[in-house]
């Protein structure tokens, strides 16, 4: 059963905001954790779409990706701080 | 004569001196022509020199619109002393299969990099892409726009995406391709651009295509899915062709170390007593191979290519899991197909990938590679998720692992037992 995308695009947002509190940079799997009834691909499909509404941002280090709420939070050694 | 700003760079301009040319001469003279960046790169870097620490950050939010990869953020930390290169971005462009080039798209190319960027470039990355060396931020959407409508090119991939896959030069020059290596690669990258722009994955993932197992773009080494052409009948052997080279008429790898004296060519010691499998021997004139054994190495084929020549029902063989990570050293891919046809448009290959995407974006940790996730949760477990049958070719030499674990329903009858029972029979 496909899950209702806007509704998972919400529970990305709010689970990413919430989150971004303490730590602001997130990985794809930690998305997962927004709604766990939800397949990998469909949460990259809804983190994508939110990235190009502006309101998740990429952060990279050439190697690895993580998502983050734009204006929220600092610099990258937080971010790769397990 | 360029208003440039040259920095006093003593132990960069040491580097200089050496018996080899010097990047630091070639980025000198780039500087020297116009490029602040240039001058400025060089004037970092000896500060690097000084306080032995790099003066580069690492990472950041860079990118082209609806792209997750393809630029890698840079900046320096010493912005004040070294303002050009306050950004100083990594482009990388997805090259070309087997990087065939135009002269005309290799100066158009550069001019946009002369005029966009700080004009230096590597070619190629090891992933496979054209990098472009160090531009800023706001030049990011012009050069992605000039390199779509103008070259007709795509950024390549980065973070934790599918890279850029690459492949060998294949049937293009080369009469030992099994595959059409071209053409696997451009599909894969059609097929799969969502997967190479939008990161999706716990980590990168490569793909990496050789014709033959002589494997020229080292795809055992550096992919998480390596494609290495092959083939499952004999190999063809001319014999005539043996005897000239026995003869001496024939020049034994094409001639290409006959410029030291090595004797007579011995077949016996230079091919027979090599073959790994040891499935080769004379019959008075005539070479014979015992194909069965044959572990398809290419060395017979590499030291006499006008007498043998790989079969003619070719495919590929497909591992997968190499890397090459910093602590805990290279590993190289694992066999998981012995033999797939590759022909367009790759549906058994593609159904394969998505399983074992499907495993690895559910298990994978994060910034685990493919071949990590195999190693933590075996071999056995992969073979399942990949949908595969556990075959021989897949136990390393004869074997190197001693276990072979089995579930009870791949059992017949099972194991019930009744464990106190046993325990009745059977201290602890
Ligand atoms: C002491 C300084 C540095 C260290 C220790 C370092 C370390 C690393 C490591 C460990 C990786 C591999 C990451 C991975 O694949 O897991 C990497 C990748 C990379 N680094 Fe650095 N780095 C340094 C400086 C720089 C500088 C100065 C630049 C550019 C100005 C740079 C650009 C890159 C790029 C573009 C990658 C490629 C990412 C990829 O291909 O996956 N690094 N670096
Ligand atoms: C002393 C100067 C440098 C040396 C000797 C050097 C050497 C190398 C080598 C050997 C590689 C691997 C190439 C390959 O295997 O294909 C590489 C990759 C790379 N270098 Fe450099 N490099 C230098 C300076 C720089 C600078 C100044 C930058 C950027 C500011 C840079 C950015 C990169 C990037 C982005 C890659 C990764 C390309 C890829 O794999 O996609 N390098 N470099
Ligand atoms: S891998 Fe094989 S087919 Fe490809 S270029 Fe090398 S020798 Fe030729
Ligand atoms: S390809 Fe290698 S294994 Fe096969 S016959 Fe030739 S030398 Fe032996």
């Amino acid at each position: 059963m496909a899950v209702d995308r806007e509704e998972l695009k919400q529970k990305i947002l709010e689970f990413a905001t919430k989150k971004s509190k303490h730590k602001s940079k997130m990985y794809i799997k930690d998305l997962y954790k927004a709604m766990p009834e939800a397949k990998p691909r469909e949460v990259k499909n809804a983190a994508n779409e939110l990235v190009r509404e502006g309101k998740l941002e990429f952060f990279s280090s050439g190697s690895t990706t993580m998502y983050g709420v734009p204006g929220m939070g600092k610099g990258l050694e937080e971010a790769f701080e397990d | 004569m360029a208003d440039v700003k040259k920095h006093d760079t003593p132990m960069v301009d040491d580097l200089k001196s050496g018996p080899w040319p010097s990047f630091a001469d070639d980025i000198e003279q780039m500087g020297l022509k116009g490029k602040q960046e240039c001058l400025d790169l060089l004037g970092q870097l000896e500060l690097s020199f000084k306080h032995k620490e790099t003066h580069w950050k690492h990472g950041g939010i860079v990118g082209v619109f609806g792209y997750g990869g393809g630029v890698i953020g840079r900046y320096s930390d010493v912005p004040d002393q070294f303002p050009s290169i306050a950004h100083f971005h990594t482009v990388r462009v997805n090259q070309p299969a087997s990087k065939f080039y135009t002269s005309k798209y290799l100066r158009k190319l550069c001019d946009i990099w002369d005029h966009r960027g700080s004009g230096m470039t590597n070619f190629h990355g090891s992933t496979g892409d054209m990098v472009l060396l160090g531009t800023k931020t706001d030049q990011l959407e012009p050069i992605f726009y000039d390199l779509t409508h103008q070259l007709g090119s795509d950024l390549g991939g980065s973070g934790s995406n599918l890279r850029t896959p690459s492949c060998c030069i294949g049937k293009a020059r080369c009469e030992w391709s099994c595959i059409d290596t071209q053409d696997i690669c451009y599909d894969l990258t059609q097929t799969f651009q969502d997967e190479l722009h939008r990161p999706a994955f716990p980590y990168k993932f490569k793909f990496k295509v050789s014709g033959c197992p002589n494997d020229c773009v080292a795809a055992i080494a550096r992919s998480d899915c390596s494609i290495i052409g092959t083939w499952r009948d004999d190999i063809r052997i001319d014999q005539e062709a043996v005897k000239a080279y026995v003869g001496g008429e024939l020049k034994p790898n094409a001639g290409s170390h006959s410029d030291r004296d090595w004797g007579a060519f011995d077949i016996q010691k230079e091919v027979i007593d090599l073959c790994p499998t040891n499935c080769m021997w004379m019959e008075g004139d005539e070479l014979k191979i015992d194909n069965r054994e044959c572990t398809r190495c290419m060395h017979c084929i590499n030291v006499m290519p006008e007498a043998l020549r790989p079969g003619v029902d070719t495919g590929a063989t497909i591992l997968v899991g190499a890397k090459a990570p910093i602590l805990d050293g290279a590993q190289l891919s694992t066999l998981a197909i012995p033999f797939i046809k590759m022909e367009p448009p790759y549906d058994d290959f593609k159904d394969f990938v998505d399983e074992i995407w499907m495993w690895w974006m559910e298990e994978g940790k994060n910034r685990e590679r493919f071949g990590e996730l195999i190693q933590r949760q075996s071999l056995q477990e992969f073979i399942r998720r990949a949908k595969l049958k556990p075959i021989p070719q897949m136990v390393k030499e004869p074997r190197s692992n001693p276990y072979v674990f089995w579930s009870e329903d791949e059992v017949e009858g099972g194991w019930e037992r009744d464990v106190k029972a046993f325990r009745a029979r059977h201290a602890a």
